[in-house]
């Protein structure tokens, strides 16, 4: 299984509850009907729940996704720095990086745009970051695993993207 | 405008069957080489948006012009200038071979490229005329919509909203729903429109003379901005059909509220600022404008959820609903845009980004509400008016069969998206790594069944529209 499985295990609930909700607010149609105004004040009421209910669903995952964004602070860009350069249709890349200290690849492509993505033994994407033609993006990371790393183009580049790869060990 | 409804169909047709050969390409049931996969992929990215906009535009036309008669002569204008660009697009990747995609990222198009350079400037001039013939038609419908409610004030509900009690005792019009989605639409298509030209034009000028130099940032910025936000408004312009048809067939009234407006201003500014999460993967846009994206994303969610999709539901609450072709549509509609959007807010949280950007998770969300979500409002909205004019109501078998194409088949084909997405598979692979291949497979079996039901509904609506025509003659 994959590191994404519980995204996507929330995302199957949240769109099964939907479609029960919704078909049984369809059902609703086979019974008495109802005058617009009874409905309508009722489901105002119910309306702010649901709006208070999302707006707290928002801040709460605001505060929880804050602390993980992967762009790094000023002092988590300190670590040894790794050059990666992205080419139609190839990674220039360090054949070795360290396990258990903080670095950061610094990542730049010489023609188009592609994309950085580091995936891991289990095929897991575990980071990525664009390689853009004259700018330079720096993804820190710290890898607590070691072992074998491939390396895909994750930004549409031309003919051959699918098959642009590359790979670096963690030791 | 028939003419925009009846073309948009048409190339909507032909990009859903280039649609499935993409998908049975990936899933190994036929080969080609991968040049020819991504000149489809270009040419059935844009072609469906632009399907799907002509569409919007020409029952968004139709309903604006009941409001306050518009130019003709305009709208054909703005109509064959769109067509223009959709032959130069077409051409450019048949027999061009332009591969660049859709959203033609800058230096993409003049780099490494496989295709003649005439088929590079031909593409870029055709979306440049499809964005002149867009932005005629935006102002001309924001021309619409500011005059008969009174200026811009009048038009986003200022005083309905602020002065409620006066503006009801003046006995004003209040602007209908339908006209909000015109407004917004309008004023956000035009600054859509604005960045679109910005870096088209950039990039026919670059074309012309290489030595100008194009900042990559910029112009990724600029591309999202239009390609975001058009995308996002062929939804906000369809929903003006569900506003108008929905409440006929509960036999309910959709009217404006205070809600109702502050949600479309909220839509106004949110479906503008969202498209930063584009850019989310680009460590050196500025490091606030990410946090703008999240948050504009999530705000983006809310006008939906919790004005226009709890508001439909609450039309259909215990009323007499009558449930035809259209409403099923209608309302199954509003299900696949509201799963689209979870599938979207998913992927619009930072962190959650980082393994989901460009894989497969993409597809599966914008293609949730772009094919069960806009695609039924559109079918909804031809089926409702079929049903007005002839009084025929498609029998519960017919229903059942197109419903079990359509809404069955289209589930197994977008589960397919969304599982590969979650196992990593990137998405935009002419072949793509385990497991994408079988998944494919499966998912293209989906797309059958889906265009199976596609065609007994096609089947349907020629069959009422042949029965109109029996009727009206004597
Ligand atoms: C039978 C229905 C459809 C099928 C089988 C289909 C299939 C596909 C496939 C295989 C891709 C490429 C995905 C990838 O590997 O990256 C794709 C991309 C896309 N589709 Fe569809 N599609 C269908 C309907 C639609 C509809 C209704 C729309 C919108 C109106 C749409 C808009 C797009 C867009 C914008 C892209 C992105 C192209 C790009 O990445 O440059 N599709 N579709
Ligand atoms: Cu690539």
């Amino acid at each position: 299984m994959n590191g994404a499985s519980p995204v996507l295990i929330g995302f199957l609930v949240a769109a099964a509850a939907i479609l029960v909700v919704m078909a049984a607010i369809a059902r609703t149609t086979i019974e008495p009907p109802e005058t617009q105004a009874v409905v309508t004040s009722a489901g105002y009421q119910l309306r702010k729940g649901w709006l208070w209910a999302l707006a707290a669903a928002a801040v709460v995952a605001l505060a929880i996704s804050l602390p993980s964004f992967p762009y790094g602070k000023s002092a988590t860009l300190t670590g040894q720095h790794f050059t990666v350069i992205a080419s139609q249709y190839s990674f220039e890349l360090p054949p070795v990086v360290p396990a258990g200290k903080n670095i950061v690849f610094d990542v730049t492509s010489k023609d188009v745009n592609h994309g950085f993505g580091i995936y891991d033994e289990r095929g897991h994407l575990i980071a990525q970051v664009q390689a853009m033609p004259d700018y330079v993006n720096h993804l820190p990371l710290r890898f607590s695993v070691k072992g074998h790393y491939v390396v895909r183009c994750l930004e549409y580049c031309g003919i051959a993207h699918a098959a642009m790869q590359g790979a670096f060990e963690v030791r | 405008m028939w003419a925009y409804l009846v073309t948009g169909i048409a190339v909507f047709a032909l990009m859903v069957l280039v649609g499935l050969a993409m998908r049975m390409e990936q899933a190994h049931w036929v080969t080609y080489d991968p040049g020819s996969f991504y000149a489809m992929m270009t040419l059935h990215g844009s072609g469906m948006i632009v399907a799907l906009a002509l569409c919007g535009m020409g029952g968004l036309w139709f309903i604006m012009d009941r409001e306050r008669p518009m130019d003709q002569g305009l709208a054909w204008s703005a109509y064959a200038l769109i067509v223009l660009g959709v032959v130069a697009v077409i051409l450019s990747v048949f027999p061009g071979h332009f591969g660049a995609a859709w959203t033609f990222l800058f230096p993409l198009p003049f780099v490494g490229a496989t295709w003649p350079n005439w088929a590079t400037g031909t593409f870029l001039i055709g979306v440049a005329l499809v964005m002149l013939g867009w932005t005629i038609f935006c102002a001309q419908l924001l021309g619409c919509v500011l005059s008969k409610y009174g200026g811009l004030r009048g038009a986003m509900g200022w005083d309905l909203v602020f002065h409620h009690d006066a503006f009801v005792a003046s006995g004003r019009p209040e602007p209908p729903p339908a006209a909000f989605a015109a407004l917004i639409t309008a004023v956000d298509g035009l600054f859509a429109a604005a960045g679109g030209m910005l870096v088209g034009v950039a990039l026919i000028i670059h074309w012309l003379d290489p030595s100008v130099a194009i900042d990559p940032l910029w112009a990724k910025n600029l591309t999202y901005l239009f390609g975001h936000t058009f995308a996002n408004l062929t939804i906000y312009m369809a929903i003006a059909f569900v506003y108008v048809a929905l409440p006929r067939y509960a036999q309910r009234e959709w009217h404006t509220s205070a809600v109702l407006a502050i949600a479309w201003w909220g839509t106004l500014l949110f479906v503008a600022t969202a498209y930063f999460h584009h850019l989310y993967m680009d460590f050196v846009q500025p490091r606030g404008v990410q946090y703008i994206g999240e948050v504009a994303s999530y705000l983006a969610a809310f006008p939906p959820a919790v004005v226009t999709i709890f508001g439909g539901a609450l039309l259909i609450y215990r009323s007499r609903m009558r449930w035809t072709m259209s409403s099923m549509f209608m309302y199954a509609g509003l299900i696949g845009w509201l799963i689209g959007g979870v599938g979207a807010l998913i992927d619009a949280t930072i962190p959650v980004n980082v393994s989901l950007h460009n894989t497969l998770w993409v597809p599966a969300h914008f293609h949730t509400y772009l094919l069960e979500g806009v695609t039924l409002f559109v079918f909804g909205w031809i089926f409702a008016d079929l049903e007005v004019r002839t009084g025929v109501v498609s029998s519960l078998a017919t229903r059942w069969i197109a419903g079990l194409g359509i809404f069955g088949g289209g589930a197994v084909l977008l589960l397919g998206w969304y599982v590969a997405g979650a196992a990593s598979v990137p998405r935009r692979y002419a072949e793509e790594p385990a497991p994408g291949p079988a998944i494919a497979a499966w998912a293209s079996v989906g797309a059958i069944l889906l265009i199976a039901g596609l065609i007994v509904c096609l089947i349907e609506a020629v069959r009422l529209a042949r029965t109109r025509s029996a009727a009206a003659t004597p």
